[in-house]
């Protein structure tokens, strides 16, 4: 059957060829449940080059120690919260787990102040339940619920923008293991292979933190941002021609001078001193996270492509940044214009995007 | 014979090594230790050694010149030692005597000689062979978490055998090494021990397996080496101290796990291990569950069949306790308790005294200081030779944090030549001498050492700077360089100013009196320099929004500043300096009393005119202004001394007449600020002026007395007006 192209298409279809040698090849033993092994799950994460030479694309870059820790944790039955400042791989990573693990990332969540108890347990088919009654018919289960039939992994996205209350309803279920339903006289029991993999953030505002008898039932792996330069380089390179290849960007030459320049920068500010230490700069508000500067680039490939000579550019990305650093226009402002001033435009080479940025 | 190849403090080894000796019951034992140390090896009987402790082997003479072998409970050659003495074995001790090994290099403290022995690593060699990097975590897989015994060990010297393809050794030093060994083992084979067992690093056992070369090229290997006096004695040693870099213990980056791994061998060590992590947590104030340990221990044993290993290590202990438990800030802590520990050695009484001791004793002896359990007062004067040395060794005592001597009058009041110290000598200072002999054997390289590890474990700028004073006045130039370092590096990243501001003063007093005590205080200058660039920058800012109990500090800071930049007369204290002081003075949003001192700083510097200071001193008193600000201004401006309002007409009537102007409620409520300001003074100042503003006239003899002597006085303003450079 002739799939329908879609945006932007789930892990466990858009790597299905990975999993499935992963799968031919795995001949560790596996989880109840899982379609993979644990040594399996973690290389599809880190990439790698299997027996039959298939290769893995790597779909974390960074430290394997925190991928096995994920992986292990998962497979011990306790609940994995993943936790970081935005842009950090969270989501992308849970993705990819519940995708390795389950071969379905689709059981999700999504947390906002807004979801109610009835996402994470299960909710009511009105019609139903005034015309029957209450009955097993008239229940509709909620992702974690199908979770715990199928024994899958399910997630739930942003856990800290729920409300305390909500969130407290996963205590039974990560606990337990079971889903009460009272109406009922019943409950679902959780099959072997179920857990939950959680995300949040530690530096948004508005965020409601967990309560001690939730967080005591997640093991935790704080996701770092990228440790080097060159690491983050990496991950924005590899993001952006996997992005440019999805949205159909006509294919603009890599710019790796430019991505550089972009990861350079956002380092700087988020660390608040130039990469030599020498320049003590003020933190401007964002979190010019990883995820943005593949953003930006992607931005100013666009915009490369469509309006500029094909080529990536300091002016086409010079946009981008700005927008991306200014979030508050004057303490973010002050910010950038002194970051403009006192380092961007006595650094070698960089006269271009200084010209770019002062033309805007 | 039996050899058994081991590694140096690994826990795996010294259980294999007791299996191995209870199998072999040999009649004597061989260990790899400097041969002169044997006679201390009769104190191993004794209950009161208790490890962790090291053999400290000094040049007589030199103490300088030492080398510490440390055991731990979990060293195998400590168990070697305990096996032989319960069981009435001989026991041998086989390496080269230190009496030659230490006569080797000259003008060096032992570390040449011990990392020959780290060079001594085949264990790198044989993990790359197997494909793992980290060739600790490769040694525990394949024999420390196995333990199989004497199989154990023929395994390790058919590999070792592999990996040096003979008995052949790659250094001089080595060959000498392996040629005594071969020498002793000879020896204990011609007593007619028919069951020997040799514990030694698993790199020598190629070496001593048969067959031996001959006796004559080991001879010869022997022949004519130097030779010096060594005395060897016992110490107490610390986990802590095992985990250091330096020295024999080089590699033991764990010594509180190893020491729990030796003592839980069995399947519940991890469990074992994370109910001490536990109660450590809770013993902290932090959440540890029995849950939580369910599930650290789970997630451990799960980690380690992740990454293919035999047992949890102690990676997936902490990997697993950092997931369970984050949050909770606990795992510094268990680093810093169970992963390192906090075990203390301890050593029979009756035992040799260390060098640390001996050193301390000789100074104390040439320094006419001697210990006396009575509290005493000692009068330096840091002009004469004596008075330095008495100085110094008192700042080295107590820089080793050995609680002799404390400065009660420094250079404050009594001039920066003066010291007074009270110093009483407890007996338990002699104990604490005991346990720091692990940092140095001479109170200089051990003070050195203290001061080091305190620069080390510095964050704050104001603790660098006190280890910096500390050094200076301790005379141990070998600290001042990396410090310096450290305070450029803190000093340009601490976001703070105000932690800059006060790290000039004892900066400035340190360039100053370097000189008076002979310390080169050259390389201080340009890090005052750059710090006086971050002060000047960010005084303003550090002075805006204060509260009335942060404002209180801030003008003594100010004050302190000025003092410190007026000390080395530095170039900033002409011009930048007072910039700054007249911006806080005028902006708004400066408390009155920062307002009210930078006007009096500017006073004091002579930088604003008398005119301009009576001019900004009325405006903070003019009617616009709420009374509590202007009674605050005029506090800080008078910084505790009525002495400028009393040679000060103009600026006493400003003053005298803002009080009488207030209105009744307004002075009630300025009372109280009031008497506090004037209430400081010194009661003759008060006198004065309270006659200045009954009479006009000031009292000319007043703060004297009526019985002053006019030709006393008259020699004493001859000196006066020479400092003045006033014509006499």
């Amino acid at each position: 059957m002739n799939q329908p192209t879609v945006l932007r298409p789930h892990a466990e279809v858009e790597f299905a060829h990975e999993l499935a040698a992963l799968a031919a090849t795995d001949t560790r033993e596996r989880p109840p449940s899982w379609h993979l092994s644990p040594w399996a799950v973690v290389t599809y994460l880190m990439g790698g080059e299997l027996a039959d030479g298939t290769v893995i694309s790597p779909k974390y870059i960074g430290s394997r120690r925190l991928m096995e820790i994920a992986v292990a944790t998962l497979a011990t039955d306790r609940a994995l919260l993943l936790l970081g400042v935005p842009g950090t791989a969270k989501t992308w990573v849970s993705e990819h787990l519940a995708a390795a693990i389950s071969g379905d990332s689709t059981l999700l969540v999504q947390g906002t102040a807004g979801t109610a108890e009835e996402q994470l347990r299960y909710g009511w088919n009105y019609a139903r339940l005034l015309a029957e009654g209450p009955s097993a018919a008239a229940l509709v289960p909620s992702p974690i619920q199908r979770a715990m039939e199928r024994g899958a992994i399910a997630r739930v996205e942003e856990l800290t923008r729920m409300p305390g209350d909500v969130q407290d309803s996963l205590v039974t279920v990560l606990s337990e293991k079971s889903l009460p339903v009272p109406e009922l006289g019943t409950e679902v029991q959780a099959v072997p292979g179920f857990n939950v993999i959680a995300t949040a953030n530690d530096r948004d505002r508005g965020v409601n933190d967990l309560s001690a008898a939730l967080r005591r039932r997640f093991n935790t792996v704080v996701l770092p941002l990228p440790a080097d330069v060159d690491e983050e380089v990496r991950i924005v390179q590899r993001r952006v021609a996997e992005l440019g290849t999805a949205l159909r960007l006509p294919d603009v030459p890599a710019g790796a001078d430019e991505i550089l320049r972009v990861v350079t920068i956002f380092r700087e500010l988020r660390s608040g001193a130039t990469e030599d230490g020498r320049i003590s700069l003020k933190v401007p508000s964002g979190s010019l996270s990883t995820a943005e500067a593949i953003s930006v680039v992607v931005g100013g490939a666009a915009l490369a492509a469509h309006f500029g000579d094909g080529t990536l550019s300091a002016a086409d990305v010079a946009a981008g940044i700005t927008g991306a650093v200014v979030k508050d226009p004057v303490h973010d402002g002050v910010a950038w214009r002194e970051y403009l001033e006192a380092v961007v435009r006595d650094r070698p080479g960089w006269g271009d995007f200084y010209e770019a940025c002062r033309a805007l | 014979m039996h050899l058994l190849g081991v590694r140096h403090h690994g826990p795996g080894s010294a259980r294999a090594v007791v299996r191995a000796l209870e199998e072999v019951q040999p009649t004597a034992v061989l260990v790899e230790l400097p041969a002169d140390c044997e006679p201390a090896l009769r104190w191993v009987a004794d209950p009161h050694l208790v490890p962790p402790v090291a053999l400290l082997g000094t040049v007589a003479g030199q103490p300088g010149r030492a080398a510490f072998l440390p055991f731990a409970e979990f060293s195998p050659e400590w168990q070697a030692f305990r096996w032989a003495v319960a069981h009435g074995a001989a026991l041998r001790a086989v390496d080269l005597p230190l009496q030659h090994s230490l006569a080797h290099e000259p003008g060096d403290d032992g570390e040449l000689l011990l990392a020959d022995r780290a060079v001594a690593d085949p264990l790198a060699e044989l993990a790359a062979a197997a494909g793992d990097p980290d060739a600790e975590r490769w040694w525990e897989d394949v024999v420390e978490h196995r333990g199989e015994g004497l199989a154990a060990f023929a395994a390790v010297a058919e590999a070792m055998a592999a990996v040096r393809g003979g008995w052949e050794a790659a250094t001089t030093r080595e060959a000498q090494r392996e040629a005594y060994m071969r020498k002793v083992l000879r020896a204990t084979l011609a007593d007619g021990h028919k069951r020997i067992v040799v514990v030694c690093g698993a790199w020598h056992v190629p070496a001593l397996a048969a067959p031996l070369p001959s006796a004559a090229v080991d001879a010869r290997t022997l022949r004519g080496l130097p030779k010096v006096k060594v005395g060897v004695s016992w110490v107490p040693w610390t986990h802590r101290r095992l985990a250091t870099v330096t020295g024999y213990g080089a590699g033991v980056r764990s010594p509180g796990w190893y020491a729990h791994v030796f003592r839980h061998p069995g399947d519940d060590g991890v469990a074992r291990w994370f109910a001490g992590a536990a109660r450590l947590l809770r013993e902290h104030g932090m959440s540890a569950s029995p849950d939580h340990l369910i599930a650290a221990t789970r997630s451990a044993d799960a980690l380690a069949a992740l990454r293919g290993r035999p047992r949890a290590g102690l990676e997936e202990m902490l990997d697993a306790a950092d997931t369970v438990m984050a949050g909770s800030g606990g795992m510094a802590l268990i680093h810093d308790q169970l992963v390192v520990g906090d075990a203390i050695g301890d050593v029979p009484d009756d035992a040799p005294q260390v060098p640390l001791a001996r050193d301390l004793a000789a100074q104390q002896r040439s320094a006419r200081l001697s210990p006396a359990a009575e509290t005493k007062t000692v009068e330096l004067d840091l002009r004469t030779p004596g008075g330095r040395t008495r100085s110094v060794l008192l700042h080295r005592v107590a820089a080793l944090g050995v609680p002799w001597g404390t400065l009660t009058d420094g250079r404050g009041s009594s001039g920066t030549f003066r010291e007074t110290w009270t110093v009483r000598w407890e007996p338990e200072l002699a104990v604490r001498v005991i346990e720091l002999s692990a940092h140095g054997t001479t109170v200089e390289n051990a003070a050195t050492s203290r001061l080091l590890e305190r620069a080390a474990a510095a964050s704050a700028l104001a603790d660098l700077v006190a280890v910096l004073d500390a050094a200076l006045l301790a005379d141990l130039p070998a600290v001042v360089q990396p410090v310096v370092t450290r305070l450029e590096a803190q000093a340009a990243h601490d976001p703070d100013v105000v932690q800059v501001m006060d790290a000039l003063g004892p900066l400035a007093r340190a360039q100053r009196y370097g000189d008076v005590r002979g310390t080169d205080a050259s390389s201080l200058r340009r890090m005052f320099d750059g710090m006086v660039v971050r002060v000047v920058a960010g005084a303003v800012i550090a002075c805006r929004s204060l509260d009335d109990d942060a404002a209180a500090v801030m003008v003594e800071r100010l004050a302190a500043t000025q003092a410190a930049l007026g000390l080395v007369d530095h170039p900033a204290r002409r011009s930048e300096w007072p910039a700054v002081m007249a911006i806080v003075c005028e902006r708004a949003d400066v408390h009155g009393l920062v307002q009210g001192r930078a006007c009096r700083l500017l006073h004091d510097g002579g930088v604003w005119p008398r005119a301009k200071v009576g001019a900004r001193l009325s405006r903070a008193l003019a009617g616009g202004t709420p009374p509590a600000a202007g009674a605050a201004f005029v506090e800080g401006f008078l910084a505790g001394s009525g002495t400028v309002l009393v040679h000060d007409r103009e600026l006493l009537e400003v003053v005298d007449g803002w009080v009488s102007t207030l209105a009744a409620d307004a002075f009630v409520a300025t009372a109280p600020l009031l008497r506090r300001t004037f209430g400081g003074f010194d009661p003759a100042e008060r006198r004065q002026l309270g006659r200045l503003l009954g009479h006009h006239e000031l009292d000319r003899s007043s703060g004297f007395g009526a019985d002053v002597d006019p030709a006393r006085a008259a020699a004493a303003l001859l000196t006066v007006r020479q400092m003045l450079g006033a014509p006499a």
